[in-house]
């Protein structure tokens, strides 16, 4: 098998057997272009819901064409594809991996997206300051919401849009500094000009745009109602039932993009403002700040060096570490009704562990690549390499550390750089991916094979479930070998012996709660966390768990995983050809070295796309 | 003839509420003569003990003593209104023509008949049955209730109702939120005759003026040249906008006092929320929540909000209250280890635990029922209106098996479907399965053989007759043949035994 060679597409499309001996299957169609978004869930803010990371759309072999300019940023041009895919070997020192192909352009998006209802809190918040619902017990305005989905707004939804604008009109009106968020004036005689004047500038925060003249004839007409539509007529009672109307506005709960000038390659030309609100919802998950409508409304938006300025003004802001935490949420499969808040393990077996430790190894979890990426200005590798760690009472045990020396609150400290590189040798991945009484060398290496590496097997063979794990014995005495033997029929091994148990086998000096072990606990068997990973296209000799890392830090499988997520989150779209380009940019970026995190996302501002837009493709 | 809609007497122990002294009856103008029918879906997770579950009897009348002795004991009381189909297998079971996670096939398989897309999502390629059903039952055509306890989720490990091929319709999880929108329909039945306050006069001019100002925005959107799916969300948005304009009369029974008598105040309400639907416990979320979020459906009910209704229980938890108290999640259980994985050791009393969920599902199937069935509708009650149909995700839940797929009917559809029975479709012996047929006596290790192979008609007929009984029908206005993408072990064979089930009629 020396010729292993997985070809990546704009997603990776490989089932395991598929991937050995060159061409692969399945992976010759011409990429589609997924119809973009249509879901309305940008940038994943909205945390704990599914990743965007649908497949679909696999590019054929071979023939990788440069990004050309689509991603400027510093100096990224095409260049990183390599040539055709023969199906050979690799030669030495070669990455082992194709770059795919990509298609030039800019891929069609919905235009009127509605706000998740996580960008809806903090557009609340930024555009009212409002953060609870005093109607609600404080509540988030967006738990009285529906859920997010993506097709048409549901009764059940519009419904819970008119009575959170109600709750939040009265509430503003009742509250004089809410009120000073929303008129910017005190009203005279029957109010009319100080509510016009609202109507222009408190529209313009809440469309995110400058309304059109109809626009604002429009809510003139309804503020002339006032004798009609309120009790009594006070500037007051008008003024709530102008907010609730603006509220309610499709203008306000979507994400509109409606200019139409066209450039000379039929697209349309994004506004200042329709440019400011992308920057704001893909950075912030949030509306643009003063600054930003400044920059719209003066025509500043108009470069790629323009938008990068702000782009980096705005990932100093405190708002932007949210953005990077949901993103990373994505990244690690994160959120409710998933492994990491779910964990269970036998307390009999494993008594240093208990439920209440789930959040707290996930907030380690979060602080960790808080860290890496806004305190250390840390890049891609250091996920891998970083002993940064996050420790309580509760965790210092299973870490080797003395308890007493802790408290309650998650403390930093630096880990034991043999034993604790990286996210993946935390207790919260290792507690979140084993089973109850024992370690799970196959949620794990799945974890490394797909999520990290890109890798996707395919599905398991019907029936995969239901085969037993092999009782312990005198010579199956270590869960590997149980497992191992489990997974050795032959529709099983080629997956699991070759590409799923190997990482995991690595992996299994960890012990289910994320200890260091040295030795099976129950027969006293010595761990052999030893074992040839494939990376890359090829098997590499793994000899523990930091040698791992390391070679997922260097991996160019990885890195591009890594940018593709980004750029699925970050324009809320699923994998096709056109994005390919700026994953392969990014991701050469990234290969080349000392690329921080933050110029990874900055670098996301700099596409056409940020610029103009093409329709969404009609079906 | 004057529709009717009263609370009466909210008898058992399950509901807490005062009877009812002073009955609302009042006329309706605009209302049809006949009740509305409707489709409710109790939905639950991981399958069940089919061997305690299924009482020995599999064709036939149903009596209170069918159920003694077994989980379905609650439902005992309500024998007569009950329709106990068995031999029914529902598509697309793991391994024949998809081979993807088995949970994600039920869930996304389960109300749509149809094959799952192969990408991470796992979401259905088609429709499901409440929404084909809603947009022919409902007025104006509108989406149905999606409702769960706990929090929501968009992962296909639970989500079962679709809008449109791929596109998930994630359930609401907030009482509250369905809350609102009754007390939005409070009072606003104008059609008792009493003539309107001035307060509620601008009330209505302010929501008019409102509206149109929202119909004047959406207006503007139709005059780009948008794609063609971000028009369709448009006029959509807009038909929405028409259909809650021409509703129609809300009837008499939608106010204040016939929620109070079900328990649901805005108090109440909050409490059974935790205060905005997050951060209450798990235990107040399965219990005082998803009681809450039945009351909620009756409301519904009686305001003619709402005619197909779907409340799932997660599946993912670690049952902790009303006397239980164990040490794994109910999908490690259904395992009988504890775990994920599948074999290995059965988990200590794992059985008995097994019982106890099914049980308490039971106990709750049946608070649901007798609730609807303590509300005077027409001649009958709520419940007599209705089909509610508990489903579950599989069978046994070791086995991941979806045949012999355990199904129970509460009530007939304003007496379509043939209630007071056991109807077997497979016309053999289905039996009850085999879930004890490992982790019992003195049995420590998991095997694979608490499944079973009787009971493979495809679920397709018995949606179809539902479907008819909700009062479906095609554009020619005969009775529905069909539903779902195929009906067989062979997805590229579509639909090969069209029709409904007559046996599960009360005509046949």
């Amino acid at each position: 098998m020396s010729s292993w060679r997985i070809l990546l597409a704009a997603t990776v499309v490989t089932g395991c057997t598929a991937s050995i001996d060159g061409a692969p299957a399945g992976t010759g169609a011409a990429a589609g272009i997924s119809p973009a978004s249509g879901t309305g869930s940008n940038p994943g803010m909205s945390g704990g819901t599914a990743a965007a990371t649908g497949s679909g759309a696999a590019t054929g072999t071979g023939a990788a064409t440069g990004s050309g300019g689509s991603s400027s940023g510093s100096g990224g041009s095409g260049g990183t594809a390599s040539g055709g895919s023969s199906g050979a070997a690799p030669s030495g020192g070669s990455t082992g991996i194709d770059t795919p192909a990509c298609t030039p352009g800019i891929p069609a998006t919905s235009q009127i997206p509605r706000l998740t209802n996580a960008q809806y809190d903090r557009t609340v918040r930024d555009l009212l300051g409002v953060t609870g619902l005093s109607a609600s017990a404080n509540a988030a305005p967006s738990t009285l919401l529906a859920t997010d989905q993506a097709g048409s707004m549901s009764q059940l939804g519009w419904s819970a849009y008119q009575t959170v604008a109600q709750m939040l009109s009265a509430q503003v009106m009742a509250d004089p500094t809410l009120k000073a968020n929303f008129l910017k004036c005190t009203p005279t005689g029957d109010g009319s000009a100080c509510l016009h004047d609202t109507i222009v500038a408190f529209g313009r925060r809440a469309f995110r745009r400058a309304l059109t003249a109809d626009e604002v004839s429009t809510f003139t007409t309804l503020v002339s109602q006032g004798a009609q539509v309120t009790a009594d007529g006070t500037p007051d009672e008008v003024a709530e039932v102008l907010l609730n109307a603006f509220l309610v506005s499709p203008s306000f709960l979507q994400r509109s993009e409606i200019s139409e000038t066209p450039d000379s390659s039929g697209h349309y030309v994004l506004s200042g403002a329709e440019v400011a609100s992308r920057l704001s919802y893909m950075l912030w998950g949030s509306m643009p700040d003063a600054t930003l409508d400044q920059m719209a409304d003066q025509n500043q938006l108009t470069t790629k060096a323009q938008i990068l300025a702000q782009a980096q003004r705005m990932l100093q802001d405190p708002k932007a570490r949210d953005m990077v935490a949901a993103f990373h949420r994505t990244y690690l499969l994160m959120g409710t009704n998933t492994r990491w808040d779910s964990a269970s393990h036998d307390t009999s077996l494993f008594p240093g562990f208990s439920t209440a430790m789930i959040p707290v190894v996930a907030a380690e979890t979060e602080k960790f690549f808080d860290k890496v990426v806004f305190t250390d200005s840390g890049s891609f590798q250091d996920f891998f390499t970083s002993t940064a760690g996050f420790v309580n009472a509760q965790t210092a045990p299973l870490y080797g550390l003395n308890a007493s020396d802790y408290g309650t609150d998650l403390a930093p400290v630096a880990l034991d750089k043999t034993q604790r590189p990286g996210f993946l040798t935390r207790l919260g991945f290792l507690t979140s991916y084993s089973s109850f009484n024992r370690t799970s060398p196959i949620l794990r290496g799945a974890f490394v094979m797909k999520q990290v590496l890109g890798f996707d097997p395919g599905a398991p063979p019907a029936d995969a479930l239901n085969t037993p794990l092999p009782a312990q014995s005198s010579t199956l005495d270590t869960n590997r070998k149980q497992v191992d033997a489990q997974t050795s029929s032959q529709t099983c091994a080629s997956c699991h012996h070759t590409f799923i148990n190997p990482p995991g086998f690595v992996m299994e000096a960890f012990n289910a709660v994320g200890q260091w072990q040295t030795a099976e606990a129950g027969t006293g068997a010595a761990i052999d966390s030893t074992a040839d990973v494939v990376i890359d296209g090829n098997p590499e000799h793994m000899t523990g768990p930091a040698d791992l890392m390391a070679g997922l830090a260097k991996s160019a499988q990885a890195q591009r995983r890594y940018a593709d997520l980004w750029v699925n989150f970050a324009y809320a779209r699923t994998d096709n050809s056109i994005d390919a380009c700026v994953v392969n940019d990014l991701a050469a970026k990234i290969t080349k070295g000392g690329y921080t995190v933050l110029n990874l996302i900055a670098d996301l501002t700099q596409t056409d796309s940020f610029l103009v837009r093409v329709p969404e493709v009609s079906q | 003839m004057n529709r009717r809609i009263f609370l009466r007497g909210l008898g058992g122990a399950a509901l807490a509420a005062p009877l009812l002294s002073s009955l609302r009856e009042k006329s309706v103008k605009g209302q049809d003569a006949e009740a509305p029918r409707r489709l409710v879906v109790f939905f639950t997770h991981n399958g069940c003990l089919t061997d305690r579950w299924y009482p020995a009897l599999e064709d036939g009348a149903l009596t209170a003593d069918t159920f003694t002795g077994t989980t379905l004991a609650p439902l005992s009381p309500y024998a007569s209104k009950l329709l106990l189909p068995r031999g029914f297998k529902s598509l697309n079971q793991y391994g024949t023509t998809q081979t993807i996670d088995p949970h994600d096939q039920a869930m996304g398989s389960k109300l749509t008949c149809a094959t799952i897309n192969d990408d991470t999502t796992r979401y259905a390629t088609a429709e499901s049955l409440d929404h084909t059903i809603a947009k022919q039952i409902n007025p104006g055509g509108v989406d149905p209730w999606v409702l769960t306890v706990g929090s929501a989720s968009t992962s296909i490990k639970e989500v079962i109702s679709f809008s449109q091929p791929g596109t998930a319709f994630p359930a609401t999880a907030n009482p509250t939120t369905i809350y609102n929108q009754l007390t939005g329909l409070f009072g606003t039945g104008s059609s008792t005759g009493t003539s309107t306050t001035p307060a509620a006069d601008y009330h209505v001019q302010r929501g008019k003026s409102v509206i149109d100002l929202v119909k004047q925005d959406l207006g503007r959107y139709q005059k780009l040249k948008m794609s063609s799916q971000d028009l369709k969300k448009v006029s959509d948005w807009l038909d929405l906008l028409r259909t809650t304009e021409t509703m129609g009369a809300v009837p008499a029974a939608c106010a204040a006092d016939a929620a109070t008598q079900l328990g649901v105040t805005s108090d109440t309400v909050k409490a059974a929320s935790g205060g905005g639907g997050f951060g209450a416990g798990l235990a107040t979320a399965f219990t005082a929540g998803g009681d809450m979020m039945q009351n909620l459906m009756a409301l519904g009910m009686m305001c003619d909000a709402q005619r197909v209704m779907l409340l799932t229980y997660p599946g993912y938890v670690t049952f902790t209250w009303d006397g239980m108290m164990h040490d794994a999640d109910h999908h490690g259980l259904s395992h009988r280890n504890g775990s994920v994985a599948v074999g290995g050791t059965c988990h200590a009393g794992v059985l008995d635990m097994l019982a106890q969920i099914d049980n308490w599902f039971a106990g709750k199937f049946a608070r649901l029922v007798g609730l609807l069935d303590s509300v005077t509708e027409g001649t009958g009650t709520l419940l007599d209106n209705t089909a509610t149909m508990w489903l579950q995700e599989l069978s046994d839940g070791n086995a991941h098996n979806t045949n012999n797929l355990p199904i129970l009917i509460a009530g007939g559809a304003g007496g379509y479907l043939k209630t007071g029975h056991a109807v077997n479709v497979e016309g053999k012996t289905v039996g009850g399965g085999n879930s004890d047929g490992d982790c019992s006596g003195t049995d420590t290790s998991v095997g694979f053989n608490t499944g079973s192979s009787t009971g493979n008609v495809p679920i397709n007929k018995l949606y179809v007759t539902l479907m008819n009984a909700v009062g479906c029908r095609q554009a020619d206005g005969s009775k529905v043949t069909a539903f779902g993408q195929f009906d067989g072990k062979d997805a590229t064979a579509g639909i090969t035994n069209p029709g409904e089930f007559a046996s599960l009629t009360s005509a046949g």
